[in-house]
């Protein structure tokens, strides 16, 4: 592991003990009272969902031109850190969402366009398990429409008539709400270069494991 | 002849009391509904069986955030561990070889 892993464990480590206590000392929002709190980890996990989407997007189209298999071990980690931070965000979602609208799920274009990134996800995790040679490629292309889903997702919410709220929620927050947010966001963001790092070294550990039994049996 | 009046007054009298039936059902089912609110009534005023607690909910959404971000980091360090196991057991497996 590179030098710098262990020091940013241990930051991220301290940031998630401080987290839930700046979480418990931010205000009640005044319509939804205690059910709002699941916004301190449903939002930041929304985010790093849509960030390893990209992630695997870039790292695949960078593959898929330049042939690099570094490129290939960082797209393969970031789709399985969209299927761990996506499924945060599609069950802390419906929680909220079942106190705060009366339902658990609505079929609108956010929710709906955000499921369909996951399962993209999903699939490119399956075509890399059981697709056999060349799934390498064909799961590249698949993390592209990935990654175009992306920012349909993000902007959704402002063009079709939904009850999920707009993006322009975020940046109205006032301090007691909006620092908390940004922290645990921060938290997140911290584990999640974590897990990829961790998850490349695998992949590499493996290509290395390959390697020397091909020389093993030369 | 009488055939076909016996058939029209028949007719006749089924679409009569159909219309007579017909305004009666949504006045009964009107009936049969609980009294209607006209204004928004904020949730915390709401009846106590009326109202959903949150605490599970939100205690949920927490536990499996850290279960799930916990489970993942065991498994992507058995993974390694594994992997690393293996990696020791060739190498040395190579060195003694050569030697």
């Amino acid at each position: 592991m590179p030098k710098w892993f262990l020091p940013l464990a241990i930051v991220c480590g301290l940031m998630f003990a401080v987290a839930p206590i700046l979480i418990a000392n931010a205000p009640y929002e005044s319509t939804m009272g205690l059910v709002q709190k699941i916004f301190y980890v449903h939002l930041p996990s929304a985010l790093i969902f849509l960030l390893a989407a990209v992630v695997c997007g870039v790292a695949s189209v960078r593959y898929l031109f330049g042939g690099n298999p570094r490129h290939d071990r960082i797209a393969w980690a970031a789709a399985e850190l969209v299927v761990l931070f996506g499924i945060i965000t599609l069950v802390t979602g419906p929680l909220w969402a079942r106190k705060a609208w009366g339902v658990w799920w609505q079929w609108d274009v956010r929710l709906t366009a955000s499921l369909m990134g996951w399962m993209v996800a999903v699939a490119y995790l399956l075509l890399r398990k059981y697709g056999g040679p060349g799934s390498d490629k064909l799961a590249a292309g698949l993390a592209l429409f990935g990654m175009a889903n992306v920012p349909f997702i993000y902007i959704s919410v402002n063009y079709w008539r939904t009850i999920h709220p707009t993006t322009n929620v975020l940046p109205t927050l006032p301090v007691s709400m909006g620092f908390p947010v940004w922290f645990t966001f921060a938290t997140f963001f911290l584990l999640f270069i974590l897990l990829l790092r961790m998850r490349v070294r695998l992949e590499e550990q493996r290509a290395q494991l390959d390697a020397l039994y091909l020389s093993v049996d030369a | 002849m009488m055939k076909r009046l016996c058939l029209s007054l028949f007719v006749i009298v089924a679409v009569s009391a159909a219309a007579a039936r017909g305004p009666l059902r949504p006045a009964l089912l009107f009936a049969q509904q609980p009294q209607q609110q006209d204004e928004f009534i904020p949730i915390d005023q709401l009846p106590p069986q009326d109202q959903l607690p949150a605490a599970p909910l939100l205690v949920t959404a927490y536990s499996f955030v850290v279960l799930a971000l916990f489970a993942y980091l065991i498994s992507v360090a058995r993974r390694l561990g594994v992997v690393q196991r293996e990696l020791d057991r060739l190498q040395s497996d190579a060195r003694r070889g050569r030697t």
